[in-house]
């Protein structure tokens, strides 16, 4: 082992070193500054995109122990085995690790970890070469990589049943089903269905979700020829609406049923948009409403100014702070993940319901296992919890 | 007009065959005196139907030792203590019954309502016509000239709801220029039963070419139905255009005393009455040849549906059809080949008056019995709804469970008595054989009551009650049941022989009975005909006998011919998948109700 000396930088220190010199063995140890680091490593970092390695070490002898003299570590780093160590930082007392950062990718490097008391350093043996680089696969994300692999297995698996005609069971949506009992309601009563989209514009998935069950409202709609109105508050989400409704009755081989005025941009102004929508139901009396999208403090105006109206209402959002007006104030609700379930639901495509499934599955064993390791870190088995936050176990 | 009516004569003209019965007051009730029958006939060479009810008549003045007929005529009124009769009323059924097609805007609502109030008057409803039934307009114009229906109700719409859609089916209607079944010379009865509004319009549609009725509206709003002046208007279309064109009808007509009824609006009305007398939920079936109707009133509202091709003898072939070999096989208690129980069903459709030779077809034909009623009752569990397209009022409370509605009426678990009507069941050698047919297809829960019809005298003593309601009632009462016993069946299910209630029966006597029942057996307690006994049900947490899961229940059971039904199979009831063990349990199910002879030996 090599000990690289350093002379102090000022007098003073070096007159009390003098001084201490002659007091005792003890105090001539001190002299040679702290014991090294030992079991030094120097590693690319693993699972990383390269540019970084990694430097263990077993902490000095005197580091909270023995003379209590070690205030850090230097890091020390060369091309060379022998020559050219460049400070790179220093860490403080009781650390046993350090990432390089700075690396080039494919230069070998050496490096040196000194232990310093703040007057002397002793330092490790080189260690090295190491040479840092890019990982393909990230050993850590193991749990996602298996997480990700089960639930496209079981989404394919059930889209696959799907198509083959097995019949694929999916709870009843009491909303949904009340759909045709809503436009049924309407047409006897000999009045319109009013289908509100939300406030929100085609970027918020809520919209998307709410366009997609237009679809199916339209289509009942006009099989039962009753006039849909569509206010909206956004214009694309008007002529999304338009598009939609106007598919849906050719669909059901009625386009000359289709009325495109009655799908009419209203305001982008919340409030504005809500004051036209409760004029509309005034003015209207629709015997069926249908709330499907993001809504906000709008949502109790529209719901109670339907329920005096006596209409049908069926709401479905997944904004959580609305859901108990629209519980209270309507017939039927789609509570969260049910308004995006709808589409799949209603349109009983294979490839919907299979994911829809799979998803659901996918959710219930990761619910299973996330118990599990509740009830193993309980007893003190953290090997489940572990795996799931970092991927090795 | 009830305190001075002393005998009472009463008809029920049925496709086969015309059954009369006698009544008599004797002291203060009144009592089922004798009863006749006589082949119908409505059908030629005969084509009059009095020749058949004259002969029925006969048959019971031998019997009665009354003289009853004059010259063909009856004699009315009775004529001191051994001549002529009070009231003489009749049902009848022949020539198929009354058939009606049923139109409304929106099928689940007012033309299940429509379908309801026919069914109600005890119709046969061919067919629903909906604006939004999936039809091309030609299709359904195409279904109402095959069908030929005797009558037509259009309904649609509430109270200042849609006209247009209700003109589009008077239109539908009109195109299809309708011809009654009977009689060439008159137009078809339709009546409008829908929005007020439309009426008008419907008038100019069809006045014309129809004999048009109005009625008020069934569904006034969607919140409640007003069927009642449909169902009269029914009745008396009925009377007036069906019946009138139907041969004899019209001289029949001239001696009853009330309106003429469709047999099956009889025993719907008299079913009406008991339960809302007795303050009980209710369920009735008659199975017979060609169809199985059934009647139930729960929370005080009446349905009756009827199965058009469930039945034991034209239909049957019909009832294996649509319940499949494996159904009606898993309620025979031997090995039976395919082609032999299906040469044994073919051979009652084209022999319908065959009965039974031997034990293995009995089992076989009850077997089936089962399932023609099982399936009755499924249809009709689906048509005794509640009404849909009605607002709902939600709490916080309805998050996570948002009932929806038009959910079935139908309430195993309240119901308090089963009412079998029909050969199978009315003359089933040992009245255990029908109580466990009754059983087996209606599965009823917690405490049930089952009597059968005698001698089917339902449909008169149905009519008998539009005039006289005490008579009608005391004969039912008194004549017309055969009360079977109780039937307690616990719901919930557990592992073969482990225990599920404790039980005991306090008999007239004073003797008590305790028994722990097991799960998957059948217990039979005797228990006399008018005797009650007080029992006292305890089962284990995981059956309910009507008081909750777990939960004690005591209360008073019936007697009958039978006695007490302990049926510990569970609910819903699971018969076992292996052949062997399955018909080792049905012996047993059958021994422990003593229900066929020398079952032990096969």
């Amino acid at each position: 082992m090599r000990r690289y000396g350093r002379r102090a930088p000022y007098a003073t220190e070096f007159i009390i070193g003098i001084l201490l010199l002659g007091t005792s063995a003890v105090q001539g140890e001190a002299l040679s500054g702290p014991a090294p680091v030992t079991q030094v490593v120097a590693i690319d970092k693993p699972n990383d995109s390269g540019g970084s390695v990694l430097i263990r070490w077993k902490r000095s002898a005197d580091d909270g122990a023995g003379m209590m003299s070690v205030k850090g570590y230097e890091i020390l780093r060369s091309v060379e085995r022998e020559k050219g160590y460049e400070h790179l930082t220093v860490v403080p007392a009781g650390v046993e690790e350090y990432v390089d950062n700075t690396t080039v990718d494919g230069t070998s490097y050496f490096y040196i970890i000194g232990a310093t008391d703040g007057v002397h350093r002793t330092d490790s043996d080189p260690v090295g070469p190491v040479m840092s680089s890019a990982q393909w696969f990230h050993q850590g994300r193991l749990n996602m990589l298996i997480a990700t692999v089960l639930l496209s297995g079981l989404v394919l698996w059930f889209i696959n049943r799907a198509k083959k005609g097995k019949k694929l069971y999916i709870r009843p949506i009491a909303g949904l089903q009340a759909v045709d009992e809503a436009v049924g309601r309407a047409t006897e009563m000999g009045r319109p269905v009013l289908y509100v989209p939300g406030i929100q514009d085609m970027d918020n998935i809520q919209t998307i979700a709410g366009i997609v069950i237009l679809g199916r409202v339209a289509e009942r709609t006009a099989q039962y020829g009753t006039p849909l109105i569509v206010p909206t508050s956004r214009s694309l989400v008007m002529t999304a609406a338009q598009e939609t409704v106007k598919e849906a009755y050719l669909n059901v081989g009625r386009p000359d049923a289709y009325n495109p005025d009655l799908i009419r941009y209203l305001t982008d102004d919340q409030f504005g948009y809500a004051a036209g929508v409760d004029g509309m139901m005034v003015r209207e009396k629709p015997a069926a409403i249908f709330y499907m999208g993001a809504f906000y403090a709008e949502s109790l105006i529209l719901a109670e100014t339907g329920h005096s109206t006596g209409a049908i209402q069926i709401a479905g959002t997944a904004m959580p702070a609305q859901l108990p007006f629209f519980v209270t104030a309507c017939d039927y609700t789609l509570i969260g993940e049910e308004l995006f379930a709808a589409s799949a639901y209603l349109s009983k495509e294979p490839l919907l319901l299979g994911s829809l499934k799979g998803q659901d599955w996918g959710k219930a064993i990761f619910i299973a296992i996330l118990l599990l390791g509740s009830i193993l870190a309980s007893f003190g088995h953290y090997f489940l919890s572990d795996w799931l936050t970092t991927g090795s176990l | 007009m009830e305190g001075e009516i002393r005998f009472i004569l009463a008809t029920d003209c049925g496709s086969t065959t015309t059954k009369a019965i006698l009544i008599e007051r004797r002291g203060e009730e009144y009592r089922l005196v004798v009863r006749g029958e006589a082949p119908t006939t409505v059908e030629a060479p005969f084509e009059d139907v009095t020749r058949g009810v004259l002969n029925a008549i006969r048959e019971v003045e031998e019997l009665a030792g009354r003289r009853i007929l004059e010259g063909g005529e009856i004699i009315k009124p009775s004529k001191g203590p051994d001549e002529g009769v009070d009231i003489y009323v009749s049902t009848s059924s022949a020539g198929g019954g009354l058939q009606m097609m049923v139109a409304g805007v929106v099928k689940s609502m007012t033309g299940e309502s429509a379908a309801r109030a026919a069914l109600g008057a005890g119709a046969i409803v061919m067919d629903v016509i909906a604006s939004n039934d999936g039809r091309a307009p030609h299709q359904k114009v195409e279904r109402i000239r095959r069908f030929r229906p005797d009558m037509i109700l259009l309904s649609g719409g509430v109270d200042g709801g849609t006209v247009s859609h209700v003109a589009e089916l008077a239109e539908l209607i009109a195109a299809a220029e309708p011809r009654p079944r009977f009689g060439s010379g008159y137009s078809l009865p339709i009546i409008y039963a829908g929005n007020r509004d439309a009426r008008g319009i419907v008038k100019e549609r069809l006045g014309a070419d129809t004999a048009l009725e109005i009625v008020e509206n069934i569904r006034p709003v969607l919140e409640r139905e007003n069927l009642g002046p449909a169902r009269g208007k029914i009745h008396e279309l009925f009377m007036e255009h069906v019946m009138a064109h139907a041969p004899g009808y019209r001289k029949l007509m001239s001696w009853t005393d009330v309106p003429i009824m469709p047999t099956p609006g009889a025993v719907g009305l008299l079913i009406e009455l008991i339960a809302k007398r007795d303050g009980i939920e209710v369920i009735g079936v008659d199975i017979g040849g060609a169809t199985t109707d059934v009647f139930s009133v729960f929370k005080e509202v009446f349905n009756r549906t009827v199965s058009a091709n469930l039945g034991m003898s034209y239909s049957v072939s019909n009832v294996l059809a649509e319940a499949g070999v494996e159904k009606i096989t898993r309620w025979i208690p031997f090995e039976v080949e395919e082609i032999g129980l299906r040469n044994t069903i073919r051979n009652k459709m084209i022999r319908p008056t065959t009965v039974p030779q031997n034990l293995q077809e009995l089992l076989m034909e009850q077997a089936v019995a089962r399932e023609a009623l099982r399936l009755a009752f499924e249809q009709h569990k689906s048509m005794a709804v509640g009404l849909k397209g009605i607002q709902q009022e939600r709490t916080i409370s309805d998050v996570f469970e948002q009932t929806a509605t038009g959910a079935t009426l139908v309430d195993m678990m309240d119901l308090d008595m089963i009412v079998g009507s029909g050969g199978v069941l009315s003359h089933a050698p040992r009245r255990s054989q029908a109580a466990l047919m009754m059983i087996d297809a209606f599965l009823p829960e917690g405490v049930t009551r089952l009597a059968v019809d005698s001698i089917f005298m339902m449909p008169q003593l149905g009519v008998l009650s539009t005039v006289h309601q005490q008579a009608a009632t005391q004969v039912f009462d008194r004549d017309c049941l055969i009360r079977l016993g109780t039937c307690i069946a616990p719901v919930g299910l557990a592992e073969e022989d482990e225990p599920c209630m404790k039980l005991k029966v306090t008999l007239p006597s004073g003797e008590d009975v305790e028994r722990e029942v097991r799960f998957g057996e059948m217990i039979l307690i005797p228990l006399g005909v008018g005797e009650g006994a007080d029992i006292v049900m305890d089962p284990v947490k995981e059956f309910d006998v009507g008081a909750g899961r777990g939960k004690v229940l005591k209360t008073t059971v019936e007697g009958g011919v039978v006695g007490i039904i302990v049926d510990a199979r569970g609910r819903p009831l699971q018969l076992p998948e292996r052949a062997e063990l399955r018909m080792r349990k049905l012996k047993e199910w059958a021994m422990a109700l003593d229900a066929y002879p020398r079952l032990d030996l096969w």
